[in-house]
């Protein structure tokens, strides 16, 4: 029965430190798309430094996550506008060493599976946003939200 | 013993199931922002009138006279825009044509000097003043031949702006 015991807390022992190990994901820097003009498209790279979207994660050396972004069709304005966005093949990158200039490029349109080498990695986002003719004047916002699974 | 057995075996089972479903799942936002700026509107405000002319006797209108083309453009402070235009070479008169050519100039303030072009299909920089205003003059010259059919002829000039 004792031998049986130690075993046991020596499992539990084992175990708290592994669960406890902590994971985050965490919004950085917004998408700015900055003045545009009505009728005018206007795209952000996800190699901007200042205005591509950026989130940080934090992981276990080595595991794996995956990345699936939910993305507003619309920025909204003043009295209800909208200005549509839109994302392409190649407007996110994952960047296991968190350098801007070091990116992985995906979809951010579907999930992508990401590597980490250390325990923290770099999400970056660029994207277009498409003002009408005759868009309304004023500013427009969105929320773009990144869910990760740590595996 | 029998017991201790079980509880040990309860606890593998448990860190086993953790291994297996190990995730962790977070969520972050972050915002994505733009400005739109005020749409640019053009207006004609004054025709371009040659008045009179000549058979054999070209007749110019300036930039600053009361006869030449006018527009107004509106449009975000101090924003930069492009111009082109559609201006024909002749005017007409039903089958018979009038040669003419064409000067122009923007300004911030509406008055006909200032920056001086050829308006054609090219684009030509400008900027829009502090209050998001713009005045474009267009004159130019008709060169009516010594045999020019008598009648009234006219032209469309076409300005198009844009950021």
């Amino acid at each position: 029965m004792r031998t049986s015991l130690t075993i046991c807390w020596l499992v539990m022992a084992l175990a708290v430190p592994v669960v406890a190990q902590q994971t985050s994901v965490t919004g950085v820097r917004p998408l700015v798309f900055g003045t545009v003009f009505p009728g005018v498209p206007s795209s952000v790279l996800r190699t901007d430094p200042l205005n591509s979207g950026q989130f940080d994660l934090k992981a276990h050396p080595g595991g794996t996550a995956s990345l699936t972004f939910l993305l507003p069709a619309v920025m909204t304005g003043p009295a209800g506008a909208t200005l549509p966005l839109v994302f392409g093949g190649n407007d996110a990158g994952f960047s296991a060493s968190q350098s801007i200039g070091s990116q992985v490029a995906f979809d951010p349109r579907t999930s992508y599976l990401a590597t980490f080498v250390g325990n923290r990695a770099s999400v970056f986002l660029g994207g277009t946003a498409n003002p009408s003719a005759g868009q309304r004047a004023g500013n427009y916002t969105g929320t773009i939200t990144l869910t990760v699974v740590f595996f | 013993m029998y017991t201790a057995t079980k509880v040990a075996v309860l606890v593998l089972a448990l860190v086993a199931a953790g291994a297996v479903t190990g995730q962790a799942q977070n969520n972050a936002t972050v915002n994505v922002t733009a400005a739109v700026q005020q749409p640019v509107v053009v207006l004609k405000t004054n025709d371009l009138d040659f008045g009179l002319v000549f058979p054999g006797v070209n007749k110019p209108v300036t930039l600053g006279s009361a006869s030449a083309g006018r527009f107004s453009v509106t449009g975000a402070a101090g924003a930069g825009v492009n111009l082109s235009f559609a201006v024909p070479t002749n005017l007409t008169s039903g089958l018979n044509q009038l040669p003419v050519t064409w000067d122009a100039s923007w300004n911030q303030s509406n008055a006909a000097g200032g920056n001086n072009f050829a308006p054609s299909a090219a684009l030509t920089p400008a900027t829009l003043s502090g209050t998001g205003a713009l005045f474009v003059f267009v004159g130019g010259t008709v060169a009516p031949t010594v045999t020019q059919v008598a009648g009234s002829y006219t032209g469309t000039v076409t300005m198009t702006v844009t950021y």
